[in-house]
């Protein structure tokens, strides 16, 4: 075999691109998030001020809201998602005439970037423009507009996400459903079981699985949320869809207090890791124990 | 970064990597059940022990500092907590 | 009674369909109307085409910039993290390397973490730190196709991984044996098995980077702008130009659906990260 020494020599470069951009950045934004700097204020040096930037966030209203209408974002999206994907992959398993075809349109909005679905949703939804809007108003009479009313300008975002993701749930559960057995869906048939109780006793359990997989990887996407929220609301009305990655993007980043964003940066990773470390540890884990 | 969270993901492979590192070092890797719910290697608890820490340190932060309890308190309970928690956890 | 389900799954798909492509045709309608016509009564049915929308970004210079820029950005770092991602699978999977697996784990990290988290620090190491006399890294092109690389070199190291350990050891043992080189076994014997894995990497990387739009629109500022940056500079308190908006997604849109039709069966294992087999 070869010396170890080219393989290393053929890794270096990635490591190093990884260092520069990622181990770095992360140590620096660490080290920034205990000092005070803004390089526009009276002083401008980089100050050490201890837990100064972490005892203001605590208190920054604004962050706490942002956390709070992100941790609902996240909870409805992922969920609807979740359900409404797994009703489609089962509509998916039975034969029907184009399955194939309607199984690409399906897979359509996953390709697309963000900030297009973002834009498409813009248009779709602005008031005078927007068809469903105009729709809404004319067969109901109300009144959605995503510009005034935060309770609509929520309902979309969620909306728009459910449109733009559950198209992935539903492929990995196809998946996941592909590769179930018959055997035991058919003895419980002979032992007469209904339903229900063959999809929390049988089903379930087996594709619990790529279930957790699935809603792991929507949970950590949904967290990090910034494009397409920010094209179509903005963040508004009010702080009503300020989303954590949008509060850092339009909020933080450009209120040149470097040392302050550092703080909320660290604290957005940090709630990042826990939520997705929780629900390792709280679901996948206990059942890796067992198996 | 966030050295755990690709063992979150994959978590076939991580299996399959736990048990070749148990193999090889099996003192200072060995998965071990201790207090906490979940089965453990000694860096899974230093993770969780920072967690915590950061955790207990914002929460003093935002609701006993203004109480008049000093953040060095917290600091002292998060490395006691750490501690015990890489040891027995 | 078993044919009539067959045709209420039919119907009920075909209105799922719908519901997914109406979007994207609504988007196609606004971007061939004129402006003056948007307000109006929306109407479903197109029934004559303004191409006026099209021609105006086309004959847009900064707009045709950005273009550039996204297909250099795009392409150069598809290629660059491609390249690098393939050498560096090698490495870990043909060397017994110290602390290889923890290596590969750590690389994969770098992708879990939000890019929002590290605007700000990438912003202020562009600026103040990684600069070279006067080049800065910020709002160039080699800039974004490093950055990019934060999120698309793990990507491809985990997508090439099972493609290289698949091809069999023996392989380019034997032709060391024969004395060739290690450049020559890489090009010549690992290489082309590699190949479809290799192409499908490219592509969705390629795609990633397309559709950046958060790091891109913080960390260039006009030389090395992207398509989708420009899109948002079409939305602005004093008035949106829809048409334009809409004709600029459209843009953006066709390589993506180009593509699509290309690695369709890849686009799960890609955006799930091969945690789900899709």
């Amino acid at each position: 075999m070869q010396s170890n020494r080219l393989g290393w020599i053929l890794l270096a470069p990635t490591l190093v691109i990884l260092f520069f951009f990622g181990v770095v950045p992360f140590f620096y934004v660490l080290w920034l998030s205990f000092h005070q700097w803004n390089p526009f204020a009276v002083d401008p040096n980089i100050i050490y001020n201890g837990a100064d930037n972490f005892r203001a966030l605590v208190f920054d209203q604004g962050f706490l809201s942002s956390l709070g209408v992100t941790i609902a974002f996240v909870f409805f999206a992922v969920l609807s998602e979740v359900i409404l994907g797994y009703f489609l992959a089962q509509a998916f398993m039975k034969e029907f005439p184009g399955k194939a075809i309607f199984r690409t349109v399906h897979t359509l909005p996953l390709i697309m970037a963000p900030i297009i679905v973002g834009s498409i949703w813009k248009l779709m939804t602005t008031p005078s423009i927007g068809i469903i809007p105009t729709v809404l108003d004319d067969w109901f009479g109300y009144d959605l507009n995503i510009g005034t009313s935060a309770l609509a300008a929520f309902t979309v975002t969620v909306i728009m996400d459910i449109w733009h993701w559950t198209p992935l749930v539903t492929l990995t559960l196809i998946a996941a459903l592909a590769s179930l057995p018959a055997d035991p869906f058919e003895q419980a048939q002979i032992d007469g079981a209904n339903k229900r109780q063959i999809f929390w006793h049988i089903t379930l359990p087996m594709i619990a699985p790529a279930l957790l997989a699935t809603v792991f990887i929507r949970l950590m996407d949904a967290l990090r949320t910034v494009d397409e929220v920010l094209m179509l609301t903005g963040g508004g009305p009010g702080s009503a869809t300020r989303y954590l990655g949008v509060h850092i993007f339009k909020e933080v980043f450009p209120k040149t207090n470097y040392g302050y964003g550092s703080a909320v940066s660290i604290i957005v990773l940090y709630l990042t890791i826990v939520a997705c470390w929780l629900l390792y540890a709280a679901l996948i884990a206990p059942r890796n124990k067992k198996a | 970064m966030t050295r755990t969270d690709p063992q979150d993901i994959e978590t076939p492979i991580n299996l399959h990597e736990q048990e070749e590192e148990s193999r090889q070092s099996p003192i200072d890797r060995k998965e071990h059940q201790g207090f906490l719910p979940i089965q453990t290697n000694w860096f899974d608890r230093l993770f969780i022990s920072v967690v915590i820490w950061v955790a207990l340190c914002l929460f003093w932060l935002r609701f006993l500092e203004p109480a008049g309890l000093s953040l060095n308190i917290a600091q002292v309970i998060a490395v006691i907590l750490a501690v015990i928690i890489v040891w027995k956890g | 009674m078993k044919r009539q389900r067959t045709w209420l799954y039919l119907l009920f798909w075909i209105a799922i369909s719908f519901l997914t492509l109406f979007p994207i045709y609504w988007l196609f309608v606004i971007s061939v109307k004129p402006a003056v016509e948007l307000f109006s009564t929306p109407e479903i049915i197109l029934t004559k085409f303004y191409w006026q929308n099209y021609i105006d970004v086309i004959n847009d210079e900064t707009l045709r910039g950005y273009m550039v820029n996204s297909l250099i950005i795009s392409t150069g770092n598809a290629v660059l993290v491609t390249v690098l991602g393939f050498l560096a699978c090698y490495a870990l999977s043909r060397f017994n390397l110290g602390g290889k697996e923890s290596i590969f784990f750590w690389t994969i990290t770098n992708r879990m973490a939000p890019p929002a988290v590290f605007l700000l620090p990438l912003f202020l190491l562009l600026t103040q730190v990684y600069r070279f006399g006067d080049f800065t890294l910020l709002d160039s092109r080699i800039g974004m196709i490093l950055v990019y690389c934060t999120f698309n070199l793990p990507f491809a190291i985990w997508t090439l991984r099972p493609t290289i350990d698949g091809i069999p050891k023996e392989l380019d043992e034997a032709a060391f044996v024969d004395g060739a080189s290690a450049w020559t076994v890489i090009t010549e014997i690992v290489f082309p098995l590699a190949r479809p894995g290799l192409a499908v990497t490219l592509i969705l990387t390629w795609v990633f980077a397309w559709n950046e739009y958060l790091l891109a629109a913080t960390l260039t500022n006009f030389n090395a702008r992207t398509l989708t940056t420009g899109l948002s500079e079409y939305v602005t308190t004093t008035g949106t130009e829809w048409g334009i908006m809409a004709t600029i997604s459209v843009f953006t849109l066709i390589p993506a659906l180009i593509i699509f039709s290309m690695v369709q069966r890849h686009i799960v294992a890609g955006l799930t990260f091969g945690a789900v087999k899709g």
